[in-house]
């Protein structure tokens, strides 16, 4: 299966005069249609990776091939394109637009693709707001919504371009463990139906159990791998 | 732009209702404000000019040197009547002589016109507060101080006597009162041929006087018609000798724009400060942009659209009252004889070049927190715990 996300020695250092090294030599590759979890403890370095795999932050050195496509050397316009199209986030804090509603919120990415919005995005996002079972609430302000509502806008909002990448990090860091379960059996119903290949940061060891891989970061470098995914499709799906 | 820019800063300006009142009413009392001032100076400065020299010769056409009067030449009169730049043209003959009225002698200057003609000019018929206007060569109009002094009334018989002695009997058809008391004592207006005939003047003009349309390029017509006369002849305009109501009006003018530039000044640093504060209130919801791909383009755009939307919005409103003032100004501010003090004059080439500047320079006021926008990182907004 095809290579979708490639990162090859990645080193991230920040500061001018003191320096500090915050990711070293990464190298990791996430297959298409794989759900994986990153974990590792605060100030591991994770969400750093974790941007660098959005193309929200540019490593020190190293390559990150998203698709084919080496991104470093692209323009800050090409990076906005090729995330707006190609990678979905959802992050621990919801960050949707209060000023929009739930369904505007969840066509936003289409519309900054776009330019405008036809009746087919609009159908797709009404479909995507009804499997995050949001439909009641659609009409709703971003700010009057639960928690779990608004997580869950997010991730209908990640997923309203049919990126080939969903970015969480820490998608339920601020949602009790029962909306926690729901949201995360929701991911992976999205995985299964959409073959979206999901990277996930969590500090939630019994999650990230669910996960086909997990990966843990310490002290910036990778601690762990464990690949199900590979041994439940024999490595050769 | 694009149509994503401007629903977001729609969407934006709608959110922070408060914010979007304030700065509307920012711009809308700062356009008002200069719309009312700029109409006000204008009109002011158009009736007062229509005061001064509304009811005189604008451009004339005089003797040269030390003569007094000129022949009369019917193709120079032809070619400026056809000019499109004159509006009314009227000659006359003026001279100084008597008038003979119950045994009594006054000094008159009598002046002669062709008095269709010169009515357009002088408006001689709606001064006349007794009687009519001249009805063929044999009346006269005098003014109402003289008919005060003397009892003259309309119908009544004078004698009007040349410095020669020569004298031709006149019936006074009305009494004038133009508002100029030297004028009312001293002016006999007749027919142009009974004053040139009762001093044996034919076919002798005293000025050709010409009123324009244009009233402010005097100067510059006068010049181009200087080459149509004769050496007899020579050229004067109103300018020349209004020098000091000028200076007074360009100064007005200047302090008119001195007032319209500062207050366009203050509503731009108030729309700049607003927007650069609103920046700071909408990063995180630029980083939320960003990390879903909108460029930074259209992220600078989303300001300068709100810029654009607040400035067109704000001056609309702002023009309507600002000529709202300015009526209610003319219709309730009013002379003791019930004319309005300043009246009411909408200049549309000053009101919407008015407006576009206060569009254009809303936008530009974006400008700033447009770039701050364009500049700002998503992860700087986007940081997890």
């Amino acid at each position: 299966m095809a290579e979708l996300l490639k990162l090859s020695g990645i080193n991230k250092v920040y500061g001018e005069k003191i320096k500090t090294q915050v990711l070293f030599d990464i190298d990791l590759a996430f297959e298409a249609g794989s759900f994986n979890a990153v974990i590792g403890e605060s100030g591991s370095g994770k969400s750093t990776l974790m941007n660098i795999m959005g193309t929200l932050d540019r490593p020190t050195s190293g390559e990150v091939v998203i698709n084919g496509t080496k991104t470093a050397s692209m323009t800050k316009d090409q990076l906005a394109e090729l995330r707006n199209q190609t990678i979905g986030f959802i992050f621990q804090f919801h960050y949707l637009l209060p000023e929009f509603t739930v369904l505007e919120n969840v066509l936003m990415p289409a519309l900054i693709r776009k330019g405008r919005i036809d009746d087919r995005d609009k159908k797709r996002a009404l479909e995507l707001i009804d499997l995050v079972g949001l439909s009641r609430v659609k009409s709703n302000l971003a700010t009057d919504l639960s928690g779990g509502q608004q997580q869950r806008t997010a991730i209908a909002r990640s997923l309203i371009n049919e990126p080939k990448i969903i970015l969480g990090d820490e998608p339920t860091g601020n949602l009790d463990s029962q909306t926690t379960e729901s949201i995360y059996t929701l991911l992976r119903e999205i995985n299964q139906e959409i073959k979206s290949t999901f990277i996930i940061i969590t500090h939630d060891q019994r999650i990230a159990e669910k996960a086909d891989r997990i990966l843990e970061i310490k002290d910036g470098r990778i601690n762990l791998d464990v690949d199900k995914y590979v041994a439940k499709t024999g490595g050769n799906a | 732009m694009s149509g994503l820019s401007f629903r977001i800063a729609w969407r934006f300006l709608k959110s922070s209702r408060g914010q979007t009142i304030l700065i509307l009413l920012g711009i809308t009392i700062g356009v008002s404000v200069q719309i009312f001032i700029g109409s006000l100076i204008d009109g002011l400065q158009r009736s007062l000019v229509d005061n001064t020299i509304g009811r005189s010769s604008h451009i004339t056409v005089e003797p040269a040197g030390s003569a007094r009067y000129f022949e009369r030449d019917d193709d120079l009169i032809i070619q400026l009547t056809a000019d499109e730049q004159a509006d009314k043209l009227a000659v006359s003959y003026s001279n100084s002589g008597f008038m003979v009225y119950e045994d009594e002698t006054w000094p008159l200057l009598f002046r002669g016109f062709e008095l269709d003609q010169a009515d357009s000019i002088y408006r001689f018929s709606e001064s006349l507060v007794e009687g009519d206007m001249p009805a063929n060569s044999s009346e006269i109009l005098l003014g109402s101080a003289l008919a005060a002094e003397t009892g003259i009334e309309p119908g009544d018989m004078i004698t009007a006597v040349n410095p020669e002695g020569k004298s031709s009997e006149l019936t006074v058809s009305g009494i004038f009162d133009l508002q100029v008391s030297s004028i009312n004592e001293s002016w006999a207006i007749s027919d142009l041929i009974a004053v040139q005939e009762l001093f044996s003047a034919d076919n002798q003009l005293s000025s050709i006087e010409i009123q324009i349309e244009d009233v402010f390029s005097a100067d510059t017509i006068a010049a181009g018609w200087s080459g149509l006369l004769s050496e007899e002849q020579k050229i004067t305009n109103w300018k020349d000798q209004n020098a000091s109501l000028l200076s007074g009006l360009s100064g007005q003018s200047a302090s008119s724009y001195m007032i319209q530039v500062f207050v366009l000044l203050a509503v731009l640093l108030g729309i700049s400060s607003v927007l650069a504060i609103s920046v700071v209130q909408k990063s995180r919801q630029l980083g939320i942009l960003k990390a879903m791909g909108i460029k930074d383009r259209a992220a600078s755009w989303i300001f300068l659209a709100q810029g654009l939307i607040l400035g067109t919005v704000g001056s609309i409103i702002g023009t309507g009252l600002g000529l709202l003032l300015n009526w209610s100004f003319s219709v309730f501010v009013k002379n003791p004889d019930g004319s309005s003090l300043v009246p009411f004059y909408f200049d549309p080439v000053f009101v919407f070049v008015s407006m576009f500047i206060a569009i254009i320079a809303a936008t530009l006021a974006a400008f700033i927190p447009a770039r701050k926008s364009s500049k700002l990182n998503p992860i700087e907004v986007i940081k997890n715990g």
